[in-house]
């Protein structure tokens, strides 16, 4: 149980770091949000959506948006590790190297969802249907929860490559694909008012990636690191 | 996981290989070092000083061979590595935090029982009081050094491990590491440290190895250089 504590303990030193240096160097989430309300707004001017269309368009939008933005924010979640070799500070600490990803996934998780949370009512205004419902939100919650998970174990497999930028994106999209898809579906369903009845198939989908991701992370984290 | 030893600071290094690219570094290396050595690690650029710091500090896995501390086979299991401190080539900071937030970052990953003290006199002992509230971008390579080996000893580590720590250091800071060094001397630690111009560590030092082909060709008492003329050589050629 002391053991389960400290380990918790960890995580949570991991995630504070993360939020202080961001809050200091504000290099991430406003780039991530800055690139997201573009895509918000081009999307608007460019395609004149009838209100039928509107739904199932504004969650791919949604999607598109928040996919990218979290993946700026992972290589910035990287880049912040790499600076200085700041990495090796982490790893170097009398700590389960597990605990550095769930610390590091999860601040990913909560930079992308801030995001998705100010993106929400602008989303709302543009394309004038409220976007602010529990189901959207569980939906989110699951989906960003998934994608960052995988977006993290992959970020750090990309480290020491010389082409991480862009490895990266190409390692991260296919794989992320039946995440993007589930959340799509998932959250098209809950903006056209369907039953979370209806939706479970996408949400089981969703729930069995983030378990599926983050046990991977548990178990091959240490072993990406290692050279 | 296995409780923090109790016994003295020793490492044996027993055929220790590590490979990068199918090329061995680290060639079937064999090394001892006993609680109270201030070993330096000498050796040509590309040697494997590095890897060899790298694999103590359990950063990197060798590929083959038996290592241990304190008497007990090597697993990098993070109570070893709270008996460790490692200083490498750069500083391992966040440079948008303050000094004290990086080590407040540290100290609470190393459990320390009284963070706050801890890190006042560690900032104290590194000279940098006066700059703790500066962001660590804004200081110069020899601060960065002297906050690193702060860093290295927040957890009072009874392995300490230094890779090449003179790089980019001006003189004045070059000193100040040298008294650094005097006072981490003890009979209870072990020192390693790299160095590529090892000549002002002479005096510092109680050991010396020599890396090269991948093996530990000499390792002996300082005081008994005179008894290795080829590392003798090697020495001058570097000074």
């Amino acid at each position: 149980m002391k053991g389960f504590t400290a380990y918790l303990r960890a995580i949570w030193h991991v995630i504070q770091k993360d939020i202080r240096v961001e809050w200091r160097g504000r290099q991430g989430v406003p780039v991530m949000l800055v690139f997201s309300l573009l895509i918000v707004f081009l999307f608007n001017f460019a395609l004149q959506l009838s209100p039928d269309l509107q739904a199932g368009l504004s969650a791919g939008l949604l999607w598109v948006s928040l996919a990218f933005a979290s993946t700026l924010g992972l290589n910035r979640s990287v880049s912040l590790e790499r600076e200085n070799n700041a990495l090796d500070g982490l790893l170097l600490a009398p700590v389960d190297r597990s605990a550095i990803y769930f610390g590091k996934a999860l601040s990913n998780f909560a930079f992308t969802f801030l995001v998705a949370l100010i993106l929400l009512p602008v989303f709302s205004l543009f394309y004038v249907q409220n976007m602010l419902k529990l189901p959207l939100i569980l939906f989110i919650l699951l989906g960003v929860g998934a994608y960052t998970s995988l977006g993290t174990l992959l970020a750090t497999l990309s480290i020491q490559a010389r082409t991480r930028d862009v490895l990266l994106p190409i390692l991260l999209y296919p794989l992320a694909l039946p995440i993007l898809i589930a959340a799509v579906e998932g959250s098209r369903g809950a903006l056209i008012g369907q039953p979370l009845a209806e939706l479970q198939s996408w949400l089981f989908l969703l729930l069995a990636s983030n378990i599926l991701f983050h046990a991977a992370g548990l178990m091959f984290f240490e072993t990406i690191l290692e050279e | 996981m296995p409780e923090p030893h109790s016994d003295p600071a020793r490492i044996v290094l027993a055929g220790l290989v590590k490979r990068y690219h199918n090329r061995p570094v680290l060639d079937h290396l064999s090394l001892s070092l006993e609680g109270g050595q201030f070993c330096i690690l000498v050796g040509a650029n590309g040697a494997g000083k590095t890897t060899l710091l790298r694999i103590l500090a359990t950063l990197t896995r060798p590929d083959e061979g038996e290592i241990q501390f304190f008497g007990e086979a090597w697993e990098p299991f993070p109570a070893l590595r709270e008996k460790i401190g490692y200083i490498g080539h750069k500083p391992m900071f966040y440079l948008d935090l303050t000094a004290a937030e990086n080590l407040h970052h540290y100290a609470r990953l190393y459990h320390c029982d009284d963070p706050s003290e801890q890190i006042q006199t560690a900032l104290h002992a590194a000279g940098l009081q006066n700059d703790q509230h500066k962001p660590v971008r804004t200081f110069s390579r020899g601060m960065q050094q002297r906050l690193s080996i702060a860093r290295a000893l927040l957890h009072e580590p009874e392995i300490l491990l230094f890779d090449e720590p003179y790089t980019g250091l001006d003189q004045p800071a070059a000193q100040t590491l040298d008294r650094r060094l005097r006072d981490l001397r003890s009979p209870k630690r072990i020192i390693l440290m790299s160095a590529h111009r090892p000549q002002r560590l002479l005096t510092i030092a109680t050991h010396i190895a020599w890396l090269q082909n991948g093996i530990i060709s000499h390792h002996l008492p300082v005081a008994e250089l005179h008894t290795a003329p080829a590392l003798q050589d090697y020495l001058q050629e570097t000074a």
